[in-house]
């Protein structure tokens, strides 16, 4: 029961920048690796508005989003726009470049010191037979399930929505049919830099971070997004949750040290055994 | 001609560059000069993107430097270990990763790359993980008149020929390859893997091959690094490293003759000076400055140089 628990609060973030990630390659074929930095950046903007400017910290988080969605657009047309006719790998290392320059623009503005947003909740908990949730872990989850349902509606529902699923469909297409890639394109970063952005506010209080946060969740999210299917929504999420689960498991039973590398080893797996992922279309990448 | 004028000036720059951070440099482009050759025989050779190349010299660099530490073998022995060691990984992965196509072969070897540090820090009663694992042993050479130890503490001249005579032989090794039978089998598969394979080319077994003495190089360059450094730690391997790597491939151009050289070069002395400034402002600059070659130099240096030569004739 502990193991759910904790699963589905560690796959509530994770599944947060994977859906951003999964969104974007859908829609860009791009492996936005600086949605990391984003992820960090969130955690910053909440911090500061909250323990400093003594914002209340559920103000913080739209905040966050909103300033971090910015920034992600701002990726997308400094970077990103430019070098659309290059390949896959290219823009790749390109996002390596922003997640570089932002990790350390954030070193070098906030320094290295490790950083925890006061919680609301404190530490407050709830008992569920003999297992343990903080209520902050509780605030996750719910927080992660609405925000999951308002992409959701947002893909359905809308127009511009409807136009992304329609661009990650078939680019040509879409165009052809009188889709802006360009305004898409814009939404689609702008929507998983919030979620990225709001992915850190939301742990932050947890977990101490530092400018090099980023790194690792962004890594292992995009093992998440290969695990459950580049482009496909739901793989992300439940690859999230699964690689979450898998975790807890290893640092319970083996040793906390391996629980890093599991979402890595679950990656390679999959991707010999079923290159598309778990819920992904075969592809000719 | 130009190879051996290069060469020359090679042999001669220790004695140009006296000071102890130039000749350390001068070590360093030596080591990264065979990382980035090993790395062009899979980008230029064969277009095949490798982003976990820093991983293959770890397992080298560990290999030797713990052979060596504990005394089991003595350095001679520990090099071409090391270089076993990262091609039998090499082989490992990829024998089955070959398989795939393309974006895929690239996540799995970025993935594994990954793998392979995160192994590094755990591994601790090996590795002594994230503490680093330090006092490893001097490079020895066994000479008619006794023992040769190369204390880079005192000098860095007589191992930076070392690493000379190792980086040339690598470079020469992939000329070699190159121009021969593997280099045309090489070239198919990089244009036409469909057609490579219609014309009677084993293709998988080629790029095992060759990603076999990739990683293998790679794992020399790896022991190279121990016995210089005197110190390990995982943070030497990171993807961020192999990114490097394949940025000063780019850089020198994939695929030229001295693209290998030229890149190294130029990205080492450049990461150098700006981490004396800063080292935050150096990642920064390293971030704008990869962004800025994908984006203006995709056939990097030497190739920009031959495609306007081609256009003047």
């Amino acid at each position: 029961m502990q193991f759910l628990i904790n699963a589905t609060f560690i796959g509530s973030v994770y599944g947060l920048v994977a859906l951003g990630l999964t969104l974007i390659f859908g829609v860009m074929q791009v492996a936005d690796f600086a949605q990391g930095a984003l992820y960090m950046l969130g955690a910053y903007v909440s911090f500061y508005l909250t323990n400093l400017a003594g914002l209340n910290y559920f103000l913080s988080l739209p905040a966050a989003m909103a300033a971090i969605a910015g920034v992600a657009v701002v990726n997308h047309l400094a970077v990103y726009r430019p070098l659309r006719r290059a390949g896959g790998a290219t823009t790749f290392v390109a996002a390596l470049g922003i997640l570089l320059i932002l990790q350390n623009g954030a070193l070098w503005a906030f320094g290295a010191d490790y950083r925890l947003i006061r919680s609301p909740f404190g530490d407050a908990k709830v008992l569920l037979g003999d297992s343990v949730i903080t209520y902050h872990q509780l605030f996750i989850i719910g927080t992660t399930a609405l925000l999951i349902l308002a992409v959701w509606l947002f893909l359905q529902r809308t127009r511009v929505g409807k136009g992304l699923r329609a661009m990650s469909q078939n680019r040509d297409a879409a165009a052809l049919v009188g889709i802006n890639p360009d305004r898409v394109a814009a939404v689609t970063f702008a929507l998983a830099g919030a979620l990225a952005g709001v992915a850190g506010a939301l742990v932050s209080p947890l977990r101490a971070f530092d400018p090099h946060i980023g790194a690792l969740v962004i890594l292992k999210s995009f093992a998440i997004v290969i695990f459950g299917g580049m482009g496909s929504i739901s793989g992300a999420l439940l690859g999230a949750f699964l690689v979450a689960l898998a975790e807890t498991m290893t640092a319970a039973y083996l040793a906390a040290e391996y629980a890093d590398l599991i979402a890595f080893v679950l990656m390679i797996v999959v991707l010999f055994l079923r290159p598309q992922g778990l819920r992904g279309r075969p592809v000719a990448l | 001609m130009t190879a051996l004028l290069a060469l020359a000036a090679a042999a001669a720059a220790p004695f140009v560059f006296t000071s102890v951070a130039h000749q350390s440099l001068l070590v360093l482009i030596a080591i990264n000069v065979i990382l980035v050759a090993s790395l062009d025989l899979l980008m230029g050779a064969a277009g095949l993107l490798s982003l976990g190349h820093a991983g293959f010299m770890g397992i080298g660099a560990y290999t030797s430097a713990l052979l060596v530490f504990h005394r089991i073998a003595p350095f001679v022995l520990a090099l071409p270990a090391a270089a076993l060691a990262a091609a039998t990984a090499g082989l490992f992965i990829g024998y089955p990763s070959l398989r795939l196509r393309h974006h895929y072969f690239v996540l799995v070897t970025f993935i594994s790359g990954i793998i392979l540090t995160l192994l590094f820090t755990s591994l601790v009663g090996v590795t002594r993980g994230p503490m680093g694992l330090p006092g490893i042993p001097f490079a020895t050479l066994p000479l008619p008149g006794g023992v040769y130890t190369f204390n880079t503490f005192q000098s860095k001249v007589a191992y930076y020929f070392l690493a000379l005579g190792l980086a040339a032989g690598t470079l020469w090794l992939r000329g070699r390859l190159m121009r021969g039978r593997l280099g045309v089998a090489l070239a198919m598969i990089r244009e036409d893997e469909d057609l490579a394979m219609a014309v009677g080319v084993n293709t998988h077994a080629t790029k095992v091959l060759i990603f076999v003495v990739s990683t293998g190089l790679a794992g020399m360059a790896g022991s190279l690094y121990a016995h210089y450094t005197t110190f390990l730690s995982p943070e030497t391997f990171t993807f961020v490293d192999s990114f490097n790597l394949f940025v000063m491939n780019m850089l020198g151009g994939a695929g030229t003759a001295a693209g290998p050289v030229v890149g190294p070069v130029i990205l080492t002395v450049v990461r150098d000076a700006l981490r004396s400034i800063s080292p935050v402002l150096a990642e920064i600059a390293f971030g704008v400055f990869l962004i800025a070659v994908i984006a203006f130099l995709p056939a990097g240096l030497v190739g920009a140089l031959q495609a306007r030569r081609r256009r003047e004739a």
